[in-house]
């Protein structure tokens, strides 16, 4: 610690501090343009010099200035005031001045300080800046004649987001902030720049000429799209999110979004949102009231009673989760699961067989301070980007190394010193296997109080590296390396996604990344994780709250098979439409077909729900209360910024009614279902709303102490044979199906694609854009080339977000398709 | 920006020489100075394609390398002529006509400062002192110097390099 004095006031800070930051800590304001929190100090505005008694002579910068033993700081002198005024005059002379009709007018932090240093006229002239506005994407414009260089935007995107797609570009008088050539911007869209500019520079276009900043009313809520459980601060305005608000105070994000949290709002106020309950009557889907609705599915589920089924999408709030429970119950079905059943079971069996538990053991802020990370899949990026963030300023800025094993390139893999362990598809455990298999043979870890070690080592004798090396393609050195990385790393973590389109091998992959964890230690050690994601935004509430089938009954995939054999009489669909992301489409069709009576309860009339025969409209996050348990175990509350459409109604008071038409009684209140649903749930027993701050709550501690620590020996897979294998995973622009409502990723990506390495489309003769017909064995699909350097020779990639493209028919859950190709 | 400066598309070059001078840098450290300069040597100017290139294999954002590009006068993004002609506009020059000199190109060969002849022959460059103000006004074609120069001799010059190669 570090003792100084400023503006008379004595101040201890860490002695990594700067002035500026001292200063803040002591609650004197010292007004920045080019500071911010989140990025390396840069010094370019000069608007935060102060005096040091002992550095005189000079104004010294005061967000790149060290404070120092005993140093006496001033931050307002006539002086300074004097200077300060200057350099607000310098920025103006060729800043163009359009306050009354710029997006930033009245959060500006140039107009503010010109405000506050009284800048009424300038006593320099000069040439203003008559720069082309960048109008070429839908989401971000960028105009450089308001820029004041302060050089935010490129550090953020180097320095947070690892994408770069800003420099300064020319010399002296004709800098400015351009792309590479100096094209429109095309790039991930996540905004962080808009999030950082501290002028009318760069500006969300959707949010063009809605509102005044002070006419929004602003609500904190969470993303309702992936397991990150961003922060969002919803900006409202009649009765509509007009904006996303930066915020970087609440949530683990520190401000950080993604496409999709910080475009992807528009689907709820998407005119396409159900607005009335629709019951089918002489085949036909008609509007019908509330209380005929409910009517006919309590008959319809009371006459069902043990032969129907619920299956849940996983942004149910945990409280709605509950309430499902209870209805389940109330029906009297054990018929319970979500989210496509399979994709969870690394934490469910991998990490409940292996570790005693189902979460992640580590939160998301300590992955910063890991200096091993080890990335399975490349998609971790796609699916958690904020989380992939974090990653990249571990990377960047701590110099952790990273590795991947993928079978495919990607953002993590194009990060500074990555290393990929590129195997063939569906071959990741195999990898894994051959990293433990060195830990051990090369008596790199201790294995002091590991179960079943002698088993798993017999098992892993045929996954020496250069066996591994000769089967995957990976190169063994770059295995041996890695498990000697892993083994001496102080902190390590190891990353896994899951989620629909990753049901393959997903029990076996969590039980080759717990071997992994337990035998360097990396489970339950203070800086180290176990990072196991869920895709969706309360996929971890879905577990911790046991939305899975009671002892003996079904699971989603024996639901559907169940259903399509006729054995089903009622099934209740819950946000989600398994017609177009569940894997096997044709059983799904088939069993929707062959159920007495469906109901599909959503946001918008999908696929799935066009079969129903009764149809609730849902409401979206932002119409919610209730609580979200992200991917780390953090618990945030959700808070309702506008109320739903028409007739639309929350899941929660929808279940409500619902129970109480089976004559139970439900929770009036999401906050009486909390208390409720906390003291039956594992390790929320001691958790009450009031305990759930600005920052959430990490249930089980921000580490969790794995219970066992036994090792399970788990097989490989095996190569598939054909020239041209398809795998499916996640978009980086897409969550889901819902983002397909929304304008922002729509923008960027509005339909599907089959993606080809360029040796493959070299080969094929396809170009961007080409139409393709991939054959396989259940049908085929048609799509748009796209070409990219992520996938090596013989493997393609589509998304699988797009009703359009119909994946599913081809898709059944397979590690990889065996594909023709044809133009 | 218009929509077509942004599908502007990259014009088809042969890479051999730019991964050539990448395989000599690849594992040095800030090699990005060097890299550029070899590419511009052989190419004679750093060709888009080659920026991507570079991007990828020394993991720097083409971003950045732009930056660089543009930062530095030393590199140009459009090919250039076989002969670079030079016309002194220092101040000795300037008072001895080197006006004249300058109209005398843009006349003949139609290019002024920084532009190239479609034939991508000669570019001209206005510079601000060679150096060899004893001889102004001057001129230097590549590393050929010529002094005294009036508009009939800056004919001859021209017409001689026009016949050349």
């Amino acid at each position: 610690m570090v003792n100084l004095t400023i503006d008379g006031k004595e101040v201890k800070v860490s002695k990594t501090a700067t002035i500026y930051e001292a200063a803040k800590e002591a609650g004197v304001h010292i007004p920045v343009l080019c500071y911010a929190k989140k990025l390396l100090p840069y010094g370019a505005c000069r608007v935060c010099l102060v005096e040091v008694e002992q550095m005189k002579g000079r104004l010294i910068p005061s967000c790149t200035t060290p404070v120092t033993e005993g140093m006496v700081v001033t931050t307002m002198t006539d002086e300074i005031r004097k200077v300060r005024k200057t350099v607000l005059e310098f920025l103006l002379v060729n800043h163009v001045v359009e306050c009354p009709v710029c997006d930033k007018g009245g959060e500006c932090d140039l107009q503010d300080l010109s405000y506050e240093y009284e800048v009424v006229s300038n006593r320099f002239e000069g040439e203003k800046f008559d720069l082309p506005t960048d109008e070429i994407n839908p989401l971000i414009e960028r105009n450089m004649n308001r820029c004041v260089l302060c050089g935010k935007c490129v550090r953020v995107c180097d320095e947070v987001v690892g994408y770069g797609s800003y420099s300064f570009i020319n010399r002296g008088f004709e800098t400015k902030i351009a792309t590479a050539f100096d094209r429109g911007l095309n790039c991930e869209f996540c905004g962080q720049c808009v999030s950082m500019c501290p002028v009318g520079a760069i500006l969300p276009r959707p949010f063009k000429f809605k509102a005044r900043p002070w006419q929004l009313k602003e609500v904190n809520s969470v993303c309702g799209y992936c397991g990150n459980g961003c922060t969002v601060t919803l900006g409202t305005k009649d009765n509509e999110v007009q904006t996303i608000r930066f915020n970087d105070k609440t949530g683990v994000n520190d401000g950080n979004l993604c496409i999709r949290g910080r475009f992807g709002y528009s689907y709820v106020n998407s005119d396409k949102r159900l607005t009335s309950p629709l019951i089918r009557k002489d085949g036909d889907l008609v509007e019908a009231s509330w209380e005929e609705a409910l009517r006919r599915i309590t008959d319809e589920f009371r006459a069902a009673g043990s032969a129907s089924g619920f299956i849940s999408g996983a942004r149910l709030t945990n409280e709605e989760f509950f309430l499902l429970k209870n209805l389940a119950k109330a029906v009297g079905t054990g018929n319970l699961d979500h989210s496509g059943g399979e994709c969870y079971k690394g934490l469910t069996e991998g990490l409940q067989e292996t570790l005693g538990i189902k979460a992640s053991t580590a939160t998301f802020p300590q992955g910063e301070k890991a200096d091993a990370i080890l990335a399975i899949r490349t998609d971790f990026y796609e699916t958690h980007p904020v989380f992939g963030m974090v990653v990249n300023q571990a990377v960047r800025r701590n110099e952790a190394q990273l590795t991947v094993i993928g079978d495919k390139q990607g953002k993590l893999t194009r990060m500074p010193h990555a290393r990929t362990l590129l195997h063939k598809p569906g071959l990741e455990v195999n990898v894994i296997n051959a990293i433990c298999h060195v830990l051990l043979d090369d008596g790199l870890v201790k294995t002091e109080g590991l179960e079943g070690l002698d088993t798993f080592k017999k098992a892993l004798a045929d996954y020496s590296p250069d066996a591994v090396a000769a089967a995957t393609g990976v190169d063994a050195d770059a295995i041996k390396q890695t498990a000697k990385e892993l083994a001496t790393a102080e902190n390590a973590a190891i990353l896994l996604a899951y989620g629909l389109p990753y049901t393959a091998n997903s029990k076996a992959l969590g039980l080759a990344a717990a071997n992994l964890s337990l035998l360097i230690g990396a489970a339950g050690r203070s800086g180290s994780g176990l990072y196991l994601c869920g895709e969706k935004s309360n996929s971890q509430g879905a577990i911790d709250l046991q939305v899975l089938p009671s002892e003996g009954a079904l699971g989603v995939a024996e639901m559907l098979s169940s259903a399509a054999e006729g054995k089903l009489n009622a099934l209740y669909v819950v946000g989600e439409d398994m017609l177009v992301s569940y894997p096997g489409k044709t059983l799904v069709e088939k069993a929707l077909d062959k159920t007495g009576f469906v109901v599909v309860q959503d946001l918008f009339l999908s696929e799935t729900a066009r079969k129903a025969d009764v149809v609730l409209p849902a409401a979206s996050f932002a119409e919610k209360n209730g609580t979200f348990t992200n991917a780390e175990r953090r618990i945030q509350r959700l808070h309702a910024a506008i109320t739903s459409p028409g007739e639309a109604k929350t899941d929660f008071a929808i279940f409500q009614a619902l129970l109480s038409g089976f004559g139970e009684s439900a929770p009036a209140t999401e906050t009486e279902a909390f208390t409720k649903l906390a003291a039956e749930t594992a390790g929320y027993e001691m958790v009450s709303l009031d305990m759930i701050g600005d920052q959430g709550y990490v249930w089980g501690s921000d580490i969790l102490a794995p219970e066992t620590r036994n090792l399970v020996a788990v097989e490989g897979g095996t190569q598939l044979d054909a020239r041209f294998q398809l795998v499916t995973g996640s978009a980086l622009y897409h969550s889901g199906t819902t983002s397909l409502h929304a304008k922002g990723p729509m923008a960027v990506v509005s339909e599907p694609y089959i993606e080809f390495g360029r040796e493959d489309a070299a080969e094929l003769k396809v170009v961007e854009g080409d139409t393709v017909k991939l054959k396989a064995a259940g049908g085929e699909i048609v799509a748009k080339a796209k070409v990219d350097r992520r996938l090596p020779k013989g493997v393609l990639f589509a998304p699988y977000h797009f009703a359009t493209l119909g994946l599913n028919r081809i898709y059944s859950g397979q590690t990889a398709i065996a594909v023709d190709v044809s133009k | 920006m218009t929509e077509t400066a942004q599908q502007e598309t990259v014009e088809e070059i042969d890479l051999t020489a730019a991964n050539q001078v990448l395989d000599k840098y690849q594992d040095m450290h800030g090699a990005l100075m060097p890299v550029l300069q070899e590419i511009q040597d052989h190419y004679g100017y750093i060709p888009e394609e080659t920026v991507h290139l570079t991007a990828e294999r020394l993991n720097v954002y083409a971003s950045q390398i732009y930056g660089v590009l543009t930062f530095y006068a030393q590199f140009h993004l459009e090919p250039r002529g076989k002969y670079i002609v030079r016309v002194c506009m220092g101040t000795a020059c300037h008072v001895k006509g080197a006006g004249r000199i300058g109209e005398t190109l843009q006349d003949r060969l139609g290019i002024g400062h920084a532009e190239t002849t479609d034939d991508i022959k000669f570019t001209a460059e206005y510079v601000a002192c060679i150096g060899a103000c004893g001889m102004a006004p001057v001129i230097m074609v590549n590393d050929a110097t010529y002094g005294s120069m009036t508009v009939q001799k800056m004919d001859e010059v021209i017409e001689k390099y026009k016949a050349m190669d």
